[in-house]
């Protein structure tokens, strides 16, 4: 696989309304920490979106981990999902499971045992700091501890890309510093491709990465 | 207790649409075992000239359970006082035979008629008395019962199938948001739904356990004891494993279907 994600004039929009993306091509690689960015209702969660392929491109061609995302099939989607490991800036943990079995979600999908499924729910909270919590609700933690269960979640079961939605857009600085170093991690330890939408780029992050920028429906690649 | 609201508000429309159906079996079982007894007491009178022959007349017309001759000793003894004895031999002569006709089952309307037909047309009876409007009477008294008891479970059964859909699109709301990230992690729609067919067949067992219990213990309360000894009936006793199962097998069947019909609506839109 040459590309984790290929597009190549997509354009993108919601049923029959005006295309929110245009023509737009993108090129990223395995193991690459990216960035898009670009002011607020410019696409950028669009553009995720069609990532992880909860939209289908109108034109063009999208690849995710070198399957085609137009008119892919509902099973083909699934599996395809199972590769990758999402975070929103809103958690979307489920709030009547414990945090433990909220982490396992990805593993228990991809029919891992529960002891297995256990063990690595225990080490990636080990991971991320929040083990003696794993028995606590997700409404029982803070914003911040609630954003590590979600990266632990997106961890679980070693994804070949993580895809974050304004991951720290909630969160204060320590928090926010904390997320942005598991994110590093992933691609640093992991070899994990980072893909994240994000309105500001931290200037502590350390490490070579990828900024796609997004204006009026246009994506240009910063150099 | 929210939880506990969710369960009782598809138990409750289950329990009551397991309740009408049992119900509707019960009347059935209680008509027919009715229907049974009074077969027992239910005759046909036919007069014929001749003795007939009986095995001849039973392949000639079909359902005849037995025939019995009525004797004509108790009308002559009562004649006695006031005809010769001369008169009487007569009479004794001249009298046609009387037979009583006892049917294999309760017949309908129109099999009475048929069997009528059957027999004058048999060439061996001369006259035959059906009885017809006692019997009609009673047999429109238990088809009424039959079609009130069938439309009550109807009515009740479009009821509850209407509560539970209620019930379970709001299920389904409420795990919609579980339902959303499990597919954002590639959940299959067997593991999303488990849920809901969990829930479901959890609610199956309870109600067909209550609507057991009630129909256990109603052949046995005093009330009903003393109803059915005054109506001449018997209140059939509830088999746990035949009536119970049946039941499970319907609750089963509605509370899956409606579901499935729900999730799949929802995959839809």
């Amino acid at each position: 696989m040459e590309h984790v994600i290929n597009a190549e004039n997509m354009t993108l929009a919601y049923g029959k309304d005006e295309p929110i993306i245009t023509e737009a091509s993108m090129k990223i690689n395995p193991n690459e920490f990216v960035f898009i960015t670009g002011k607020s209702g410019s696409g950028k969660s669009t553009i995720l979106k069609s990532m992880y392929g909860e939209l289908s491109p109108q034109k063009g061609v999208l690849d995710v981990c070198g399957v085609g995302i137009k008119n892919i099939s509902t099973s083909k989607l699934n599996l395809l999902r199972r590769y990758l490991g999402i975070v929103f800036q809103d958690y979307r943990l489920i709030n009547e499971w414990t945090v433990e079995k909220n982490v396992m979600l990805p593993l228990m999908i991809g029919g891992f045992s529960k002891g297995v499924c256990a063990k690595q729910a225990h080490k990636l909270l080990k991971h991320v700091k929040l083990l003696h919590k794993a028995d606590k609700y997700p409404l029982e933690l803070s914003g911040g501890e609630q954003q590590r269960v979600a990266m632990a979640r997106a961890l679980a079961h070693n994804p070949v890309m993580i895809l974050a939605d304004e991951p720290t857009g909630n969160l204060d600085e320590y928090s926010s510093e904390v997320i942005w170093d598991l994110l590093k991690n992933a691609k640093e330890h992991l070899g994990t491709t980072v893909v994240v939408v994000t309105h500001h780029i931290p200037s502590t992050l350390g490490i070579d990465y990828k900024h796609y920028f997004l204006e009026s429906g246009v994506v240009y690649e910063v150099s | 207790m929210k939880s506990l609201k969710n369960h009782l508000s598809v138990i409750f429309p289950l329990f009551v649409l397991l309740f009408s159906i049992q119900f509707s079996f019960l009347t059935n079982k209680i008509v027919e075992d009715y229907s049974r007894k009074l077969t027992r007491d239910y005759s046909i009178v036919i007069v014929a000239s001749k003795t007939i022959d009986k095995a001849v007349l039973k392949s000639r017309v079909k359902g005849i359970k037995s025939i019995q001759e009525i004797s004509s000793k108790k009308i002559l003894d009562r004649l006695k006082d006031n005809i010769s004895s001369k008169n009487i031999s007569l009479l004794k002569i001249a009298l046609p035979k009387f037979y009583s006709l006892k049917l294999e089952s309760f017949p309908d309307i129109s099999r009475i008629e048929k069997i009528k037909d059957r027999l004058l047309k048999s060439g061996l009876v001369s006259k035959v008395e059906t009885f017809s409007k006692t019997h009609t009477k009673i047999y429109r008294m238990f088809m009424l019962l039959k079609s009130i008891s069938f439309l009550f479970a109807a009515f009740i059964l479009i009821v509850s199938v209407l509560l539970m859909f209620k019930q379970m699109r709001i299920w389904l709301l409420e795990h919609k948001e579980r339902m959303a990230v499990m597919t954002l992690f590639g959940a299959p729609f067997w593991m999303k739904s488990a849920m809901l067919y969990r829930l479901a067949i959890v609610d199956s067992f309870i109600s067909t356990i209550f609507v057991s219990i009630l129909y256990s213990v109603l052949p046995f309360m005093k009330e009903v004891n003393t109803f059915s000894k005054s109506m001449n009936i018997t209140i059939p006793t509830f088999d746990i494993l035949k009536d119970g199962g049946t039941l499970l097998g319907i609750s089963l069947v509605f509370s899956l279907f409606i579901v499935s019909i729900v999730i799949s609506k929802m995959n839809r839109e």
